[in-house]
């Protein structure tokens, strides 16, 4: 039998199995008590899928409201955030949507430090979101993104301005150029869509679904919306963006094909309002579609744009540089009068050369003889500005160039602006390291030489022509909408300033311009416009191959509204290459302005065809019936007869109706008579 | 029958009971999903038949005076052996391990009913020999008696059974008065072994799973996974729980083998701290009313009895909750009456009804 002792290890046991027990429920309160809401979360995690909701990008409009660029509904295919995944799925994946094996796995590793679902591939196809759809079960981890996808509407319709999206990459992540962007968002790249990519993008949103171990969604569990980034609307004129640049590409292609210019293919145009600074109308050539962009650019379109010697790519507007040329002459002009250098009536004689310089002439020889401001600015003769430039120096000529903007960046709201170069002795030697020669202020005085500007600081300089002296910064949006249309903000703008110049002297630069556009002046087609347009020609030299045309206005000179810059690459004379594109440019405006007759449309142009169609076969058909009828000679002698009666009785019936009509005015003029008769004896009586 | 309801051991009736209703109700829950996607609540089913099978069988043994099984010790040992060799031979791999053999239509895990013939064999066996048992010597033979089944059960390789032996063991000898001492002197045996068992007995698997309990983040997709999701389903239960079938974790399947060895995480989860505090102390009751059995027995071998049943509760209790808690390596040892499995279920309804049968055999009438 047992003793004691093993009845006291009965007890000893009992205690020990008690104490165990109280470790177990100890250990169990810590876990569900004291971290319980650790292990929630974990749980949370475990069966909480978080995929986001992009946020739709705000949308462009033109300054009436009309849709540049919008959002077409699409899908992503995304992975699902993991530590590991399954490689065979991976491989899976990778032949459905034809991305190799190592991309896939350099994007998961790129997205390492982020929460968010890996995106793989945007703006699928409807097919393969049916074939994904259809495995999902052997691709626990693929989610399907609803995904906007941006849509430029006019496609090619100013691109250079709007720029495009693409998916950012992990250098703009890591360079801090979008550094809070999860990776797989869409974001600006270039133009617009780059500046104003934190207004426009948007916040987006999440949803949270409930899945089992295999990742099939049990249940939703909770949305949260995305919010749709502000819409733009912009300063560009879509009319006038449209008609201009239908206009280049015919008149391009016109100067090529008269070989007027064979290699005429570059051109850039700025239409801008100087009272504010708007830009009405941006323009480059060549262009490119922005939508090729969108969803990832093919190699084959890309090398296309990239290998174009003419680099579509580039917005030539705001940084193409080119030598201002002549249009540099009101510089020279202005700092010649503040100066008080010249007098506004002074004649200056243009033998063909300038006397210190004598290789230095005028373009083709010419000789213009006794020249006053006005006359030398109109026929832009070189000589008379090589005057000018010679007595106010190339100091002056520097100083007066910067305060109408040259060498400095407008601040335009697109990115990439260049800020070209004005010609100084300190230039001349930090590129050539030569002293500075008068030849060289000969040349700085016409704008050729180091001068280089960008045709958007021409437009700038012209504006501050047009508007008596004040210099805007040049925009292109106006406004922030909320997308139901209200206006929600706009963006900061410098102030707008009075540049040091005289109303005087800008009065005289502004006659020299009216006076280019009459006749005499080198763009002088331009009287035919209905209201008054001031321009200024130029060439700007090219090393390279056939001059630069430039072409220069503002209109109506009695209270300009418009500024347009026009540059043709290779274009040679800016009167012919340039000046035409103005030309239209103030066309359209004056036609929106109701000035002009609108331009038949296509329905009627179709009519007027129709019309004129039905008129042939009317006078072909009166034709037939005159030869009929001379065949039939008893036929016509009836028609003769028939004829001569009828005018017999014609002529009877007339006579009657006279001898009628001379009855009736008799008995008038009787009875007037008697009624007269019958005043005068009351006045008797 | 008067005799069985006077001495009737209610404490103990009513904890196993309620725990075997709570077990059908959990299994239900851990294999909601798999019977809503096949339309049939097959594991319930089979769990509550077998329940009542259990249950009858268990009143019938009731008639019968445990004393009797003294004198069938030696049969029993011999079959028990040869059952196990039978198994090493004939059974079927599953999860790793040859633990099951095909009997009719039903596959039945031997090393199940083998804690239940060992408990009885070893009790007889130890009986016989308590009034020698002195010295440390004198328990060699109680170790060579128990080494071959140990061995055979290890060899499955079923680690967990044969830990479960070790355990009944180590009760019986312990309340037998093995002194304190030997126990200090086999565990230091037993560590200094350590290597060279790591390094011959230990199979791959095993090793594994005792780096993965040491840090389970070893192998978060691999064997550290289950005890990864056991915690995350228990600790997010907090006090209250989830409630009945809404537990994430075992109903959206994060959680595996939430019907067998990790049905406490889902008491855990569904019915939070108050949930599983009340099923720890059911088991607490079994393990007091068993002591307490043996404290009252009529003689030795009830004691030793009784002390081996509920030395082997014991041991899978604390094991198998430890394993869900991330406090005890994963051995495979399903919990008593909650875990799904017929044999299980049977031995342990066996051993429940042997410790009511030690219990109403007492003929001194005492509590």
């Amino acid at each position: 039998m047992l003793n004691k002792r093993n009845m006291a290890r009965l007890y000893a046991m009992f205690w020990l199995c008690f104490f165990l027990f109280v470790v177990l429920l100890g250990r169990m309160a810590y876990m569900q008590l004291w971290r319980g809401d650790y292990y929630a979360k974990q749980a949370d995690g475990n069966r909480l899928r978080q995929s986001r909701i992009l946020a739709p990008r705000g949308m462009i409009y033109d300054c009436n409201g009309k849709e540049l660029v919008n959002n077409l509904p699409g899908y992503a295919v995304a992975l699902q955030k993991q530590s590991e995944y399954d490689k065979e799925m991976l491989k899976r994946l990778s032949v459905l949507i034809d991305i190799p094996l190592e991309k896939i796995e350099k994007k998961i590793k790129d997205n390492e430090y982020y929460s968010e679902p890996v995106v793989l591939k945007a703006n699928i196809s409807p097919e393969l979101v049916t074939k994904i759809e259809e495995q999902r079960r052997d691709l626990p981890d693929v989610i399907l993104q609803v995904q906007p996808i941006r849509n430029y509407m006019h496609n090619t319709l100013a691109v250079h301005a709007l720029g495009y999206v693409g998916e950012v990459s992990s250098y703009e992540i890591e360079n801090g150029l979008y550094k809070d962007v999860p990776q797989g968002s869409i974001v600006g790249k270039s133009g617009l869509e780059k500046t104003y990519d934190k207004v426009l993008r948007g916040e987006d949103g999440v949803l949270m679904e409930e899945v089992d171990v295999a990742g099939n969604v049990v249940q939703h569990y909770d949305t949260v919306d995305p919010v749709q980034g502000k819409s733009l609307k912009l300063t560009i004129d879509y009319d006038l963006q449209y008609k201009l640049e239908k206009f280049i590409d015919q008149h391009l292609e016109y100067l090529r094909k008269t070989k007027l210019a064979p290699k005429a293919r570059a051109a850039a145009v700025v239409a801008l309002d100087p009272r504010n600074g708007a830009v009405k109308a941006i323009i480059s050539r060549p262009d490119y579609n922005p939508n090729l962009f969108v969803n990832g650019i093919s190699t084959k379109d890309w090398n296309a744009i990239n290998n174009d010697p003419n680099f579509p790519l580039n917005n030539k507007a705001i940084n193409g540089e080119y030598p201002p040329g002549s249009t540099f002459k009101i510089v020279t002009g202005s700092a010649a009068f503040e100066l008080n250098k010249v007098q506004l009536n002074e004649l200056i004689y243009d033998g063909g050369f300038h006397p210190l310089v004598p290789t230095m002439g005028n373009a083709g020889g010419e000789v213009l003889g006794w020249l006053s401001f006005i006359k030398g600015l109109a026929m832009s003769d070189n000589v008379y500005f090589y005057e000018l430039g010679y007595r106010v120096g190339i100091d002056a000529i520097a100083k007066y160039a910067r305060i109408y903007g040259f060498g400095e960046l407008t601040g335009i709201d697109i990115e990439g602006e260049s800020s070209g170069l004005v010609a100084s002795k300190q230039v001349k030697m930090d590129i050539w390291n030569e002293g500075w020669r008068l030849g060289d202020t000969f040349n700085a005085a016409i704008g050729q030489g180091f001068n280089l500007s960008t045709p958007l600081q021409l437009a700038v300089m012209l504006s501050c022509v047009a508007n008596g002296g004040i210099k805007h910064q040049p925009y292109l949006v106006d406004e922030y909408l909320d997308p139901d249309g209200t206006v929600f903000g706009k963006p900061e703008r410098k102030e707008s300033r009075h540049i040091d110049v005289s109303q005087r002297t800008i009065d005289y630069m502004r006659d020299g311009m009216s006076a280019t556009t009459e006749a005499g002046g080198t763009a002088a087609y331009f009287s035919s416009l209905p209201k008054k347009v001031a321009g200024k020609t130029g060439t700007a030299e090219n090393p390279h191959g056939r001059d630069h045309g430039l072409f220069v206005a503002y209109g109506p000179v009695e209270d300009p509204e418009l500024v347009v810059v026009a540059i043709v690459e290779q274009g040679g004379y800016g009167s012919s290459s340039a000046g035409p594109i103005v030309y239209e440019a103030f066309e359209e405006f004056f036609r929106s302005q109701g000035l002009l007759p609108p331009e038949p449309t296509k329905e009627e142009l179709e009519a007027m065809a129709r019309v004129e169609a039905a008129a042939k076969a009317l006078a072909e058909k009166t034709e037939r019936m005159k030869r009929e009828a001379l065949a039939d000679k008893k036929a016509q002698e009836a028609l003769k007869k028939a004829k001569a009666e009828a005018e017999a009785e014609l002529k009877k019936e007339v006579a009657t109706k006279k001898a009628d009509e001379d009855k009736k005015k008799k008995s008038k003029s009787e009875k007037k008579k008697k009624a007269k008769k019958k005043k005068d004896e009351n006045k008797e009586d | 029958m008067k005799r069985i309801l006077r001495n009737m051991d209610w404490w103990l009736l009513f904890a196993v009971l309620i725990l075997m209703g709570c077990g059908l109700g959990l299994i239900d829950s851990a294999t909601h999903s798999f019977a809503v996607s096949t339309g049939k609540s097959w594991h319930f089913s089979r769990q509550s038949t077998f329940m009542l099978i259990a249950l009858v069988l268990a009143m019938c043994t009731l008639r019968f005076d445990y004393r009797i099984l003294k004198n069938y010790a030696t049969p029993f040992y011999i079959f028990n052996v040869l059952i196990l060799i039978a198994v090493m031979l004939f059974g079927h791999t599953q999860l790793g391990a040859q633990r099951w053999i095909q009997i009719g239509g039903f596959t039945v895990q031997p090393s199940e009913f083998a804690k239940v013939f060992l408990i009885i064999c070893l009790a007889a066996f130890m009986e016989k020999r308590i009034e020698w048992l002195e010295d440390f010597k004198d328990y060699i033979p109680v170790f060579i008696y128990i080494f071959i089944p140990f061995v055979l059960v290890l060899k499955q390789p079923d680690l967990g059974t044969s830990l479960t032996f070790m355990a009944i063991l180590l009760g019986m000898i312990f309340v037998s008065g093995f002194k304190i001492r030997w126990f200090v002197w086999c565990t230091t045996l037993m560590v200094s072994l350590m290597p060279l068992m790591w390094k011959f007995v230990l199979k791959d698997y095993q090793k594994n799973r005792i780096r993965v309990f040491l840090n389970p983040e070893l192998d978060p997709y691999g064997s550290g996974y289950h005890v990864i999701q056991s915690k995350i389903a228990i600790g997010s239960g907090g006090l209250f729980g989830k409630g009945w079938l809404e537990g994430t974790q075992s109903q959206l399947n994060f959680l595996p083998e939430n019907h067998t060895d990790f049905i406490f995480a889902v008491v855990g989860e569904e019915f939070g701290f108050i949930g599983a505090a009340f099923i720890i102390l059911m088991y607490f009751i079994i393990i007091w009313r068993g002591i307490t059995i043996a404290l009252n027995a009529e003689d030795d071998f009830g004691t030793l009895l009784a002390v081996g049943v509920t030395s082997m509760f014991m041991f899978h209790i604390m094991v198998n909750i430890g394993m869900t808690i991330g406090i005890m390596p994963v051995t495979g040892v399903p919990l008593p009456f909650l875990s799904y499995g017929v044999s299980s279920l049977l031995t342990n309804t066996m051993l429940i009804a042997l410790l009511l049968n030690i219990r109403v055999s007492d003929q001194k009438l005492q509590f």
